[in-house]
């Protein structure tokens, strides 16, 4: 390999034929004259600008089909020119510079292009140069070259992150590994379940139960998970209310009053709020608008007056804190867009207040397809507000243009899956941890099951990895109307059910 | 191998490539492409980059300056059936680039390529690229061998330019070859069959065009730029009335036989096609003139014509052609087997005048 040309901190480097690089891999420019060592990643591989190409080709095109014939060519020039012909060009980001074996972020110096030597770097050199892993490493898979990646879960912490990729690219399953990777430091995990794929993480594919069944617990709400009016301080009901159900400011300042009569009289329970409600002194529009949200409320099911069917949503949080971790799934596989909204809202607002009265120190929130269930206005608060206060997010979606562009320009890690489509590139490349070519070039050509890492848990060298697999049982898988006979035959070996993942 | 070793035994038309191959025709020049290049070792290797695009840009053929008396010429237009036959077409060209320049020498590449034509295929066969280095030490030994080997009387011209010669060496070789090996063939030269000039004596043009006769072989010459003009028109304005294809005659009176300069074709301007262009054609004067018409008429019966230009010479022209990606493949081949120190080469202008001082295109 050698230096052609650098513009800005792009590095082209020509690689011949019998030197095997691929996208994503790192190199080293090693200057000795100057002692100092550049660090670039390989975005993209052309074919070397050579000159007379297109005459060869031009000449060779068409001729080939009706004239045959051969070459007498004693000494092997054609070789020759045809390694020429394959050179190709490495487009390269600069991420760094070494000296004396320290790494520092300096890419303004410019190595010779004549005693310069290139070589590639290995995943395990580059970690360790980094110091990738830390000291909490959670497993995620191998890189190209066979490297067993981990991530240290402190980069996760306080931090917001992305997970985003095409359907069937393997989202979910590696949600779930962070997602265990983070309780088995002892984290508290809130998973928003859209469609039950986390509701089986206590169970390995065998069936069997494994290691973290005792920390997974599963809320179905209206079924598991239910909560009274007293769980529900006023705080709680009223953001359910004005976000969730879009009760107008008027009517909220009505329904505040109306609580806290009932707060006052001791009298706090669904039924006697729907009789407030109707018997209040109001505007009859005031009176109908708080009337509405409030069988809303009821039909949810997701409100009981009935204590013993009631979950203590705080208690389980701070149980689950003080037992050394674990997942909280809230399944929301079986409730209606709306009340999935309440519910979502309750819960939000729930570790919000118990977050800030310091009962619990942190929770990690994944959040699927969260613009189902959140409104927009919503977003920006999950994403500076609160995460003050402890609450850490991870967003999972296919659909990057859900996410909002100052969500991308903050996040903090990035794990993007395989992406074709020019406009979800163009939005995910957005993202200020990473620059929009290294985005654009390496992901679209993520093989299958493969994740390019970006931001603060790989110290900001994009790394591709391929996601390991989890013995973990998964739900979630699509229903098919056609059946095959095979798949009606449990897989053995086979542990990628969930939605998205194939893995 | 040498030529004059060769039995001329004519072999069946159609499988003259693979008697072109059977000969080993290239092992005696490859030698001597070998034995010139052992002087080249770890020498120093100048590339001019900028006389390197030159030769791509645009290298026209020069055409031979025909003297005619008063300037003018007697002509005759013939208009042409095409005859489908069968007959074979075969073309020949040779290429020829300076690669770079060492200490003691300039290095220079020729290649050349044989296109046959037969049964509606097209075949080819090419020689090359051959580097040669060519020095003031080796170079009259060089094309002394080269000319020994080919039986021709080839003298190394000091005044003309090294590449020239030794392209122009390749390809006698080649039409040497061609003209005892096919048979029954039309056989198309790149240029005319003007003989006397300087490095093209009369005997060796008559002895290639003597040896094709014999073999029942038609030798034409296609010269793609022509400057002839007729009462002081240019040939191809004059021609525009005529429908095509049609050869038109130059009568051998009006030319004025000066010097060592001999006709052996009879020239004609010929425009073969009807979208096509006119170009000088030379037909072997030794062939009655019936039957070198007939031959044209073969020829577009028999040739896929392109531009009015016969398919066969222009791929010759084609495989024989140097792109700048087989000069740095050779610049390569002569770094990595001969271990040449490359360095680029100095632009004296630029070097003293910088940006002031450059001509237009340096």
């Amino acid at each position: 390999m050698r230096l052609f040309k650098k513009t800005g901190n792009t590095m082209h480097i020509l690689c011949f034929p019998d030197e095997e690089v691929e996208k994503g891999e790192y190199l080293l420019i090693r200057d000795e004259r100057a002692r100092k060592s550049m660090i670039v990643q390989v975005i993209d591989i052309e074919f070397a600008n050579v000159p007379g190409v297109m005459e060869e080709i031009l000449r060779s095109s068409g001729i080939e089909e009706f004239v045959e014939g051969e070459d007498n060519d004693p000494l092997d020039v054609a070789s020759h020119i045809l390694y020429i012909q394959d050179a190709r060009l490495l487009i390269c980001k600069v991420h760094g510079t070494i000296v004396n074996g320290e790494l520092i972020p300096e890419s303004s110096w410019l190595p010779s292009r004549t005693h310069s030597t290139i070589r590639k770097i290995p995943t395990e050199s580059l970690v360790k140069l980094a110091n990738i892993e830390g000291s909490l490493p959670i497993m995620i898979g191998e890189t190209r070259d066979s490297f067993p990646l981990a991530i240290d879960a402190r980069q996760l912490d306080g931090r917001l992150n992305i997970i985003t990729g095409k359907k069937g690219t393997g989202k979910s399953h590696l949600s779930k590994i962070l997602a265990l990777g983070l309780v088995d430091y002892g984290a508290t995990v809130v998973i928003l379940d859209l469609n039950g794929e986390y509701t089986n993480l206590g169970y390995s594919l065998d069936g069997s139960k494994n290691k973290y069944y005792d920390k997974i617990h599963v809320l179905s709400p209206g079924k598991t998970f239910k909560v009274t009016l007293y769980q529900t301080n006023l705080y709680v009901i009223m953001r359910t209310l004005v976000y969730a159900l879009g009760l107008p400011g008027t009517s909220a300042r009505e329904f505040r009053h109306i609580w806290k009569f009932l707060e006052k009289t001791g009298r706090l329970t669904l039924h006697n709020l729907g009789e407030a409600i109707q018997n209040w002194k109001c505007n009859q529009h005031v009176k109908d608008a708080l009337y509405s949200r409030y069988s809303a409320l009821v039909n949810s099911g997701f409100f009981t007056d009935n204590m013993a069917e009631a979950t203590d949503f705080e208690k389980l949080l701070r149980r689950t804190e003080r037992n050394g971790g674990g997942i909280i799934v809230i399944d929301l596989s079986d409730t209606s867009p709306s009340d999935r909204q309440m519910v979502v809202e309750y819960v939000l607002a729930k570790i919000q207040e118990i977050l800030s009265q310091w009962k619990i120190r942190a929770v990690f929130l994944f959040a699927e397809e969260a613009h189902l269930y959140l409104k927009e206005t919503y977003w920006d608060d999950i994403v500076t507000r609160m995460r003050h206060f402890g609450l850490f997010t991870t967003f999972i979606t296919n659909q990057p243009n859900t996410i909002h562009e100052n969500i991308y320009r903050q996040a903090d890690n990035i794990f993007l899956l395989n992406f074709v489509n020019e406009h979800d590139l163009q939005i995910i490349s957005r993202a200020a941890r990473a620059d929009a070519e290294t985005i654009t070039s390496i992901v679209r050509d993520l093989p299958p099951h493969h994740c390019l890492l970006l931001g603060k848990v790989v110290k900001d060298f994009p790394i591709i990895v391929k996601i390991k697999s989890l013995d973990v049982k998964t739900m979630g898988q699509t229903r098919f109307f056609f059946t095959e006979k095979e798949r009606l035959v449990p897989d053995k070996i086979t542990i990628h059910e969930g939605k998205d993942s194939n893995l | 191998m040498l030529i004059g070793q060769l039995h001329y035994e004519t072999t069946p038309k159609y499988s003259f490539l693979q008697s072109l191959r059977n000969l080993g025709i290239s092992k005696r020049i490859v030698e001597l492409s070998l034995n010139s290049m052992h002087t080249i070792k770890g020498k120093i290797f100048k590339v001019s980059n900028e006389e390197l695009a030159s030769f791509f840009i645009e290298h026209m053929d020069s055409e031979d300056q025909l003297p005619t008396k008063d300037g003018m010429l007697s002509a005759l237009i013939m208009p042409l059936r095409a005859i489908r036959d069968g007959t074979s077409i075969i073309g020949i060209d040779v290429s020829s680039i300076k690669i770079g320049v060492t200490d003691v020498g300039v290095i220079y590449a020729v290649r050349g390529a044989i296109v046959l034509k037969t049964n509606n295929r097209y075949r080819y066969i090419r020689l090359g690229p051959l580097p040669f280095h060519i020095t003031k030490e080796n170079i009259h030994e060089v094309f002394g061998e080269l000319s020994r080997d080919l039986s021709l009387r080839f003298n190394f011209l000091s005044y003309i330019d090294p590449q020239i010669q030794l392209c122009n060496i390749l390809e006698k070789w080649l039409r040497a070859y061609v003209s005892h090996l096919a048979r029954r063939s039309i056989i198309l030269w790149d240029g005319s069959l003007t003989a006397g000039t300087p490095g093209n004596p009369v005997s060796d043009l008559s002895k290639m065009l003597r040896a094709a006769r014999e073999n029942s072989n038609v030798v034409m010459g296609i010269s793609k730029e022509t400057s002839l003009k007729f009462i002081r028109w240019g040939m191809t304005d004059l021609l525009n009335g005529y429908k095509p294809p049609y050869l038109f005659e130059i009568r051998s009176s009006s030319f004025s036989h000066t010097g060592s300069l001999r006709l052996l074709g009879r020239i004609y301007v010929a425009k073969l096609a009807k979208r096509g262009c006119a170009f000088r054609l030379d037909i072997d004067k030794a062939i009655p003139r019936d039957e070198g018409i007939v031959a044209v008429e073969k020829l577009i019966g028999n040739e896929t014509l392109y531009q009015g230009y016969p398919e066969t010479l222009r791929l010759a022209h084609i495989y024989s052609t140097f792109t700048a990606s087989d000069v740095i493949g050779i610049q390569r081949l002569l770094i990595k087997k001969y271990g040449l120190k490359l360095v680029a080469h100095n632009n004296m202008h630029r070097t003293l005048f910088g940006p002031y001082g450059a001509r237009l295109g340096d």
